[in-house]
């Protein structure tokens, strides 16, 4: 049997080419992962030590005000410490406008300094900061700038007296300002650890210290060597989540690998049926036969899942040099394959091969010795099992009742489960659904076109429902892609709604102006109406007041009633309280505001997302002397409008007032490119799915290009053009990537639907939002994706003369 | 031996002048037609003969423009068929030639009476129903033309062709081992139908095959060996044929 196997494996290895690019897809796939993992891992955790290599101690879980009173007690003690943690500020000046950047801590110890100076110097004084190199490529910024940082009465006026680079990417920032100036944000400081270095310590002394801090801060106290230790672990897991997230994915593209693999051999299976059975006449056992083909799947796996094993390393190698070279801020640090995702990639490749070979093969011995003796074409057609439609149906069924279920209760679980039985009912379903929609596509095509396009797509048509399981089989690869890509869009579309939403609540105003000492002039709402990408703008009157507790000098404004700049409903004061955004009320219950010689105590009340002022209620504003004049302007900006330009172009205009530019917009802007990079991530990670299911669409045309040979040469003979004959292919492909694209939008949707309602609405409110555009786009996108899997077949099939193609056997 | 046949008043259906054909090139170049002069008269039922490999199978797809010579011209219907491209060739082919197949003869996706329309079809032709209808009626197929192929057996699916070779009134009817898989009585009845074309329409048909007893059916005889025009025999008896054809053993 080795001379058969050889020979065989030797005469069709053309065929198994699509076979072959499958697994080695689905293959390259994980290589690709544990690549960029390794990679993403190293960076994470290079230089994670840095900052904690002089101290002693590590304090972890607390808040900014905990931390401040860790800096405190060594100041009092003659000790070391340093805040590692950031706050978002805007950050504005010297030709940059108005940005929200992450501002970090440089320490004041020397020995605690983690980062290295690239240029100029480090901070000497509260007014003097450093930039991080390549932050400051992207902001703009350069040694020797004179920069604001924060809004309102907190904003900080540093020079730029250094560039540096930070080694540690997880406790990174873009700006460093020494803590005495960071402090005045502390309540809005996100704090990752205090590094903290004592004075002489002992052993003994050290777990005094410790006790000692945790009683001061609250927070969790650990040795420098146990807190790496522990980060380090904790980066490593946050990758690994990552990596598995990816994995899923690589789960979808072998899956799809199966049915192209089945495919392939169910057909390569079905041309050699002769071959079998002359083998089986001249004598060899079923046996024989069935270790022959399942050795030749096989090596086939194996050679597939090595050549995936060889490309994605490439691949993996070839992507984290780009990455590395084109965003450095990403961080990648350098891979390192592991030999144990190989070996899994490898077997997975491999047994994925073997586990799609495994039915084919089983068909190919029921064949009798007597088929090499009957004609030709007696084999073609096999009917779908009974039973078979109807495990179909009774899933289908099944998985809709879970799903319904799942809406009623809420419960993501069997949401899942009613969304993997009822897919796998439509899969079984397919050898009786796909010829019937072919068929009624084909009729609606022929309605359209003319009367010679009608006979070739009367042709196509014919043609793609002969074989009902292998049509199936190729459009479900097709399937699985686009319903994941459909859930997908719907669900984050739908999602996208609850998410603007709350926004809208969160950031009422898209951009607040507000007036610093000198308040503004009579033109500037007038222009800023005439600002491009402003769809309306008002002028906000109030006073300038001085505020109690550390608030310091306070715009306080009445909001008007109705309005059309705000997106949502702001809080209304009730005389006797005034509503302060977080940054700039603390904990604080009550303030005293005060005008010149008036005076009132108010309550606070917290909101947020009208700039760095205070609200008040008209009768309030009466006591306080009443409105000094326009002191906000608030700004609504176009649908579609570029959160940088508006604000830039704002900044520009009340530049001369020394007014602070407030963006919500840019937070919108930035949560909503968010959404938009994990949605295209998401869709770019299924389209290799959808790309070895096109591979597979491809593949089937092209054996079975190779099957109608004959047929081909006849319809020729009989006066069918090239051209017509090209015609019929595209057809067929196009009317198969349609049939499978039209399934899968409709399944997709309606698994949107029923995740939408179970997960999102109960939450958040708010139904499904389909995306016509992206879906239509999808359908256009898989009608030329097929019509681009038919070239190579339709080049082969129109190359054989008629003559020839009679000829063939 | 050669006997030249009575003109007919239809004159030349289809000639064939200097006609070779080589497959391969250099070393491995073979020869199947080696220059073949051949009028095929009209309105006659014209068989062409020879052992396998002899090159007629090759000679008829020259003559029905499936395959394009080496060397040499092939005129049909008037047409010099080696001034046409591709395109042309095709339209020519389903405008003005029939063809009847030993196997594979009808597309399987297709019920009969739509393998019939087909030529019709491909042209964008309307179908003339009264020919249809006294077609199908002729070759006895009235009840069968919602079955597809597989449902038929092979005497009928070999009138199903010859019905779709006739159905667009093509200038002449190429039939390639029509009777190759059949039994002896699906074989007399499918070569009766031809002959009764010949002599009730004057339609022109060229058969090629190796069974005697399906070219007694036909009015000439054209004996092929080794590539070139052995000898032409008018309505020859079987011992005839048995001789001109054993003078290659």
């Amino acid at each position: 049997m080795r001379t058969v196997l050889l020979a065989s494996v030797r005469t069709y290895l053309r065929r198994y080419v699509a076979g072959v690019l499958a697994v080695a897809a689905g293959v390259a796939f994980v290589v690709i992962t544990n690549g960029l993992a390794s990679a993403a891992r190293d960076g994470l955790v290079s230089g994670v030590d840095l900052p904690y290599r002089n101290a002693d101690l590590v304090v972890s879980d607390l808040d900014g005000s905990e931390a401040a009173t860790v800096v405190e007690r060594a100041r009092r003690h003659h000790d070391a410490a340093a805040v590692l943690g950031w706050t978002m500020q805007p950050v504005s000046g010297s030709g940059l406008v108005s940005r929200r950047t992450d501002v970090g801590v440089m320490a004041d110890a020397p020995s605690l300094r983690w980062q290295r100076v690239e240029q100029g110097r480090f901070p000497r004084t509260a007014g003097e900061a450093v930039v991080d190199v390549n932050a400051a490529k992207t902001l703009g910024l350069e040694v020797g700038d004179r920069i604001r940082v924060g809004a309102g009465a907190r904003a900080a006026e540093v020079v730029v007296v250094g560039a540096v680079d930070s080694p540690s990417a997880s406790v990174g920032a873009s700006l460093y300002l020494p803590w005495q100036t960071v402090a005045r944000w502390a309540s809005g400081l996100y704090v990752d650890s205090v590094a903290y270095a004592a004075r002489g310590t002992t052993q003994g002394t050290e777990a005094g210290l410790a006790a000692a801090l945790r009683a001061d801060s609250g927070g969790t106290v650990r040795t420098a060597d146990a807190f790496v230790e522990h980060r380090t672990v904790e980066l490593s897991q946050g990758v690994d989540i990552v990596g598995y997230v990816l994995l899923l994915f690589a789960a979808i593209a072998f899956f799809v690998a199966v049915l192209v693999v089945t495919n392939t051999f169910a057909i390569l299976f079905a041309q050699r049926g002769r071959d079998f059975a002359l083998l089986r006449c001249v004598g060899s056992t079923r046996g024989q036969l069935l270790r022959a083909i399942r050795l030749e799947a096989l090596a086939l796996g194996l050679a597939s899942s090595l050549l995936g094993l060889a490309t994605g390393a490439g691949l993996g190698l070839g992507a984290v040099a780009v990455v590395r070279a084109v965003v450095p801020q990403a961080r990648l640090g350098s891979v390192s394959y592991s030999p144990a995702w190989f070996l899994a990639a490898l077997v997975v490749g491999t047994g994925v091969t073997l586990v799609a070979s495994w039915l084919p093969t089983r068909r190919v011995v029921l064949v009798g010795p007597l088929a090499a003796l009957r004609p030709e074409g007696a084999a073609a057609t096999t009917p779908s099992g009974r039973r078979r439609v109807l495990a179909g149906l009774v899933l289908a069924a099944l998985g809709t009742m879970l799903l319904g279920l799942a809406v009623a209760t809420s419960a993501a679980p069997v949401l899942v489960m009613g969304g993997a039985v009822s897919f796998t009912g439509v899969l079984l379903l397919g050898p009786v659904l796909v010829p019937a929609l072919v068929r009624a596509f084909g009729r609606a095509g022929r309605r359209l076109a003319g009367r010679s396009l009608g006979s070739s797509l009367d042709l196509a048509a014919g043609n793609a429902v002969r074989n009902p399981r292998r049509t199936a089989t190729t459009t479900a690869s097709l399937v699985v892609g686009v319903t994941l890509t459909t859930a997908v869009l719907t669900g984050v579309a739908s999602a996208r709604q609850s998410v603007d939403r709350e926004m809208d609540e969160q950031y009422p105003v898209d951009v607040a102006l507000v007036a610093g000492t000198s308040g503004f002039g009579d033109t500037v709402l007038a222009d800023v109406r005439k600002t491009r990408q402003v769809a309306a703008a008002a002028a906000i009157p109030g006073v300038l007041t001085e505020v109690s507790g550390g608030v310091g000098t306070l715009d306080v404004l009445v909001a008007p009633r109705t309005t059309d700049v705000v997106r949502a409903a702001l809080p209304r004061p009730r005389p006797g309280e005034i509503v302060l955004p977080d940054d700039a009320a603390g904990d604080r219950h009550r303030v005293r505001v005060t005008v010149g010689d008036r005076s009132v105590v108010l309550r606070v009340r917290r909101g947020e997302g009208f700039g760095t002022v205070g609200l008040v209620a008209p009768r309030t504003l009466a006591r306080l002397g009443g409105a000094e004049g326009i002191r906000a302007v608030w700004v609504r900006a176009a649908g579609g409008a570029d959160a940088e330009d508006l604000t830039g172009d704002l900044g520009a205009i009340v530049t001369p007032y020394q007014a602070d530019v407030e963006s919500g917009l840019q937070n919108r802007a930035f949560v909503d490119r968010q959404l938009t990079v994990l949605t295209s991530a998401v869709v770019g990670l299924l389209a290799v799915a959808v790309v070895i299911a096109l591979v597979g669409i491809g593949n089937t045309l092209g054996l079975s290009v190779l099957e109608r040979g004959r047929e081909h040469a006849l319809l020729r003979a009989l006066g069918l053009t090239r051209r017509g004959l090209r015609t019929t292919l595209a057809f067929e492909a196009v009317l198969l990537s349609l049939v499978a694209t039209v399934v899968g939008v409709l399944l997709g949707v309606g698994y949107a639907w029923v995740g939408t309602e179970t997960l999102v609405a109960p939450v958040a409110g708010g139904g499904v939002r389909v995306p016509w555009d992206q879906l239509l786009a999808t359908v256009v996108v898989a009608g030329l994706a097929g019509l681009a899997a038919c070239v190579l077949p339709a080049r082969k099939a129109v190359r054989v003369s008629p003559g020839a193609g009679l000829a063939m056997d | 031996m050669t006997q030249t046949l009575p003109e007919t008043a239809l004159g030349v259906a289809a000639s064939a002048r200097s006609l070779t054909r080589t497959y391969g090139t250099g070393d491995t170049a073979v020869a199947a037609l080696r220059g073949v002069d051949l009028d095929i008269p009209a309105g006659r039922f014209t068989a062409i003969m020879g052992p396998s490999g002899s090159g007629k199978s090759t000679l008829m797809h020259c003559l029905a423009g499936l395959d394009q010579p080496t060397s040499g011209t092939v005129t049909v219907a008037g047409t010099e068929l080696h001034d046409l491209d591709d395109d042309a060739l095709t339209r020519f082919r389903r405008e003005r030639v029939g063809f009847v197949f030993q196997a594979f003869n009808l597309l399987p996706m297709l019920t009969a009476a739509q393998n019939i329309a087909l030529p019709l079809e491909l042209a964008g032709r309307e179908l003339d129903r009264a020919r249809f209808d006294a077609l199908v009626r002729t070759l006895g197929l009235a009840d069968r033309l919602g079955h597809r192929p597989s449902e038929l057996s092979g005497g009928q699916q070999q009138r199903v062709a010859i019905a779709r070779a006739l159905v667009h009134a093509p200038a002449i009817v190429f039939a390639d081992e029509p009777t190759g898989n059949l039994d002896s009585r699906s074989s007399a009845e499918v070569l009766g139908q031809l002959r009764r074309s010949v002599r009730e329409h004057q339609q022109t048909v060229v058969m090629v095959t190796h069974e005697i007893e399906a070219a007694t059916y036909a009015d000439e005889v054209v004996v092929i060996a080794d590539g070139t025009v052995r000898t032409r025999l008018v309505a020859p008896a079987t011992d005839e044929l048995v001789a001109a054809l054993g003078g290659d053993r």
